[in-house]
């Protein structure tokens, strides 16, 4: 018995709890650190250290603190976020009903082996090879998201479009 | 630690996911009720290929690909609540009901 699991587990389910829970929403964005921190934990035990890494890398290093930079520069204070009860009991019979079914689901369910595979030392090389090789379309269209997410985060939030250039000249 | 407690872990994260969607008001909640769905995911791809013997490789490529568009997708939501809070000064989702029409309530509203 190998309580690393367990302890990911709580780590990631009190994060969640704490990113749904909190009212001021700069307080959420933290659990949702301690949760995505959690979830890299669950994914070291599931021998995968190096999506834990950047899990951590990229969620908690870049995700939460660009969250956190959203918080600040919209500096949003939502008193008006706990009186809505009728949303809030919504949401919780439609999250709980969902879990109720996939729980069911997962009790009936007849999974072929229940035994850990422990043959994957060396899958970090075979992600390498396989992701410039047979995965290379996933690979390429991602690196072309990633430039347009870039580009077009850049042209969403400009102040204003562009003003010609004789016209910069004549307003100067 | 076996595949049924993996699953069930990931099935209540992405619950948690699905009330911080329904529930919240703020933009910045929903999202991050999005990466927990998204998170809830990635826990189950690793799980199958942990616990079924598969090719170990593809879960993970899935898996970084996924972290991926996710980061893509938090940018651009996020530019887009910038942009929000500067033209309507406020993120609440229950004053974005600008493509609903001319009703009564926007002009009350505005």
């Amino acid at each position: 018995m190998s309580y690393d699991f367990a302890i990911a587990a709580v780590v990631t389910l009190a994060g969640a709890l704490l990113a749904i829970s909190q009212a001021n929403i700069l307080h959420a964005v933290f659990g949702l650190a301690i949760s995505l921190v959690g979830v890299a934990g669950i994914f070291f035990t599931l021998n995968s250290p190096f999506v834990a890494i950047m899990e951590v890398l990229i969620y908690v290093g870049g995700i939460a603190v660009t969250m956190i930079f959203a918080v600040m520069l919209s500096s949003v204070t939502n008193p008006q976020e706990k009186e809505n009860v009728g949303r809030r009991l919504m949401a919780a019979v439609a999250a709980g009903t969902f879990f109720v079914g996939g729980a069911l689901v997962l009790h009936h369910a007849e999974f072929a082996d229940g035994k850990e595979l422990l043959n994957s030392e060396h899958s970090l090389q075979a992600v390498g090879v396989n992701l410039l090789n047979r995965y290379n379309l996933a690979f390429e269209t991602l690196s072309v998201v990633l430039l347009l997410a870039i580009v077009g985060a850049i042209v969403i939030v400009r102040k204003e479009p562009a003003m010609p250039a004789d016209a910069e000249e004549e307003a100067a | 630690m076996t595949l049924e407690g993996t699953l069930l872990l990931a099935l209540m994260l992405f619950c948690f996911g699905i009330y911080a969607v329904l529930a919240r008001r703020n933009l910045i909640g929903i999202l991050i009720g999005v990466e927990l769905m998204l998170n809830a995911a990635n826990i189950n791809f690793l799980a199958f290929s942990h616990f079924i013997p598969t090719d170990p490789a593809v879960a993970k490529i899935i898996v970084l690909v996924v972290i991926g568009l996710a980061a893509a997708e938090a940018a651009i939501a996020l530019a887009i609540i910038l942009k929000l809070y500067r033209q309507r000064s406020s993120i609440d989702v229950d004053a974005m009901t600008l493509l609903e029409g001319t009703g009564a309530e926007e002009a009350s509203d505005e």
